[in-house]
């Protein structure tokens, strides 16, 4: 969905084109169901109603208006432009967003929940057709493999019904949870439940393969639950008890930063390697989190952290008798 | 979230003044000279009170608006090509406006265009998905159905090198970089890119390397330097001698099955031990015993190595050995590095 807040001069642009062919296909049509439609604020539709309605063209020297808005009908929230036949359809796509849009359906082609799909090469023929200058493929995505239980979590997100299911977490600790199920990511090949702990009291990042035995319970999500407006998409995401670590990344590791939320700006300190400051919430975890890039990602700072890196390391290795702490979730 | 400053209608804002060339343009019959569109943009004509008509900044802004709106796939074009700039008639296409024969959408396919566009996490793809996803929305009378909430698969790029060789495949531009082979080696590759690929999460580029004189695939995390476009490397008169004719799509097919041949003949069999985190992610529950043995195929030993570092205390190596040592050195790499 556009994020108002990330509107730009472009965005503006292109949804005033977008707004006039939208209300060219109609005479009336309320100031809800166009909020609705284009999932953006009431507000910020009237805003751009009043703009058209002032827009004037200097044709031949005289001023003309392009745009006629009934401002009394707005009042009472309804639509109705009419127009100087100046603009009497949406643009066709450009050849980035045709391409943008095609990437993302071939994605979805690639997974097989959607693989037998037969309406996304229809979708990917009429963009391809809507985009002004054709389009190029520069983007392919290999079928990737489902995970078993993402299904069944979708029909319980669905319902809007908790769940329960055996557990392993980083630590190798295998419990019995309950979780009120939000969302399914699948990131880097990686599927993932995004869930409200009631434990926690808080949105939890879960592997779905690290999940056995889902069970649909009887019981609607919590209040709790409902309440979760806004899913962050990183991986982790930061609170307050975090410890900042300072890390250096090699390309072969830039992974790592886009996976945390950084504190810092990256700052390049030469040949690629870029030094950030990420946030841990259980500092032990830094171990697996490090020990993973194999010396492409390396702790700078705090001296502890790096003292777990250096433990996980050799334990793996075979070399430590101490046991390596691991991640709690 | 519809604050005031996020729309600030002015005759200097930007939106507004792309909005108000476009219409000028649009109204034209015969098309404007630069001059004439000087006069008739608010924006230009407040610039103009403190220069003239060969103002520097103008003409630049000028231009730099053109070519927005072109990117923007609103096709500026010049009916009657004159040699002397300021004759020259600008228009706007007249199938700019005019989608073909039966791309309408149902409740259904906008569903589906909305997942597809929220895909990317990189800004600018992003951005662009999702303008083209509210000029789809202007087509269609029907909101889109929600029957797919609470799925978001994502498409991330950690590369830096992913926006320059998407650009590249579409102008078909030569390209350069730095690669770095997992032994630390580092090589100047000169390449004509073909295709990106996303293969389980990793996204590789697939080109002919004119070094090598065959199709190779380069994973985007091991390009360590920027990625030079010869085209900054030579005269503009030279640029047709650095692109090059679109692949053959046999043999855009026949590297796709080069490389999956390759990762079926190459496999590892591990041994894992029973309900760790190894044991569930290899799904592994219908197997009776304290340990199972496990073939998987592999792409790349070194990726695999990666994968693996996770559950090194869960399992244990039995072929090929080069696996086994590939991770050791790793953990070895991570110890010295933390010494």
């Amino acid at each position: 969905m556009p994020k108002l807040r990330g509107f730009n001069g472009e965005d503006r642009y292109n949804f005033l084109l977008a707004l006039v062919g939208y209300l060219g296909h109609r005479t009336e049509v309320s100031l809800d169901e166009v909020a609705e439609h284009f999932n953006l604020e009431g507000d910020y539709i009237v805003k751009a109603l009043r703009s058209l309605n002032d827009a004037t063209a200097q044709v031949s020297g005289f001023e003309e208006w392009p745009f006629y808005v009934d401002i009394d009908l707005l009042d009472e929230g309804i639509v109705s432009l009419t127009t100087a036949e100046v603009i009497d359809d949406v643009p066709r796509l450009s050849t980035r967003q045709a391409a943008a849009i095609s990437a993302g359906l071939s994605y979805l082609a690639s997974i097989p929940e959607f693989a037998g799909n037969p309406e996304i090469k229809v979708l990917i023929d009429k963009i391809a057709a809507g985009s002004s200058r054709g389009i190029a493929e520069v983007i392919s995505i290999a079928p990737g493999s489902v995970e078993a239980g993402a299904e069944q979590l979708r029909q319980a997100i669905l319902q809007g019904r908790a769940i329960s299911c055996e557990y392993i977490n980083r630590k190798g600790e295998k419990t019995i949870r309950e979780i009120d199920p939000l969302r399914i990511d699948l990131t880097g090949g990686v599927w993932y439940l995004r869930g409200y702990c009631p434990i926690n009291l808080g949105v939890r990042n879960f592997l779905i393969e690290h999940m056995r035995g889902i069970t649909i319970l009887e019981r609607d999500i919590s209040d709790d639950a409902k309440q979760v407006s806004e899913i962050e998409d990183a991986t982790y995401v930061a609170e307050v008890t975090d410890t900042t670590v300072t890390v250096e990344v090699a390309p072969e590791a830039y992974r790592l930063i886009t996976d945390f939320q950084t504190v810092s700006e990256p700052k390049d300190v030469g040949s690629g390697t870029i030094r950030s400051e990420i946030k841990v919430g259980h500092l032990p975890n830094i171990g697996r989190l490090i020990a993973k890039y194999g010396g492409a990602a390396k702790v700078i700072a705090p001296a502890e952290a790096r003292e777990y890196v250096r433990k996980y390391a050799l334990s793996a290795l075979g070399e430590s008798t101490e046991d390596a702490s691991r991640e709690i979730e | 979230m519809a604050k005031d400053e996020a729309w600030k209608p002015a005759k200097t804002d930007k939106s507004e003044r792309l909005f108000q060339l476009t219409c000028v343009l649009l109204y034209s019959e015969r098309g404007l000279t630069k001059r004439e569109l000087f006069h008739a943009v608010d924006a230009y004509r407040i610039d103009l009170q403190n220069s003239n008509e060969d103002d520097f900044a103008l003409n630049k802004k000028f231009e730099r608006d053109k070519s927005e709106l072109r990117e923007m796939g609103i096709q500026v074009t010049n009916p009657d090509q004159k040699s002397d700039p300021d004759d020259m008639r600008y228009q706007i296409a007249s199938d700019t406006f005019t989608w073909p024969e039966g791309v309408e959408f149902d409740a259904q396919q906008l569903q589906l265009l909305n997942l597809a566009a929220q895909v990317w996490a990189q800004a600018s793809l992003s951005a662009d998905a999702n303008r083209g996803l509210v000029r789809l929305k202007g087509l269609g009378i029907e909101p889109a159905a929600n029957d797919l909430v609470g799925f978001a698969p994502r498409l991330r790029t950690h590369e830096p090198s992913f926006l320059p060789l998407s650009q590249a495949i579409e102008e078909r531009i030569e390209v350069s970089f730095d690669y770095r082979k997992p032994d630390g080696s580092v090589s100047k590759r000169h390449v004509q890119p073909w295709l990106l690929r996303n293969i389980d999460g990793q996204w590789l580029l697939m080109c002919w390397d004119k070094d090598q004189k065959a199709a190779r695939n380069f994973l985007l995390k091991r390009i360590v330097s920027k990625v030079v476009f010869r085209s900054e490397q030579v005269n503009e008169k030279d640029v047709s001698l650095i692109t090059f004719e679109a692949p053959a799509s046999e043999m855009v097919a026949a590297a796709i099955t080069d490389l999956e041949e390759h990762t079926a003949n190459q496999v590892a069999t591990l041994r894992v031990k029973k309900d760790t985190q190894a044991w569930f992610h290899f799904h592994l529950d219908d197997h009776a015993g304290e340990t199972a043995d496990v073939s998987i195929s592999y792409m790349d030993l070194h990726l695999l190595a990666e994968e693996l570092s996770e559950y090194a205390l869960d399992l244990k190596v039995i072929a090929p050995q080069e696996l086994a040592k590939v991770i050791r050195a790793r953990f070895e790499a991570v110890a010295n590095a933390h010494a």
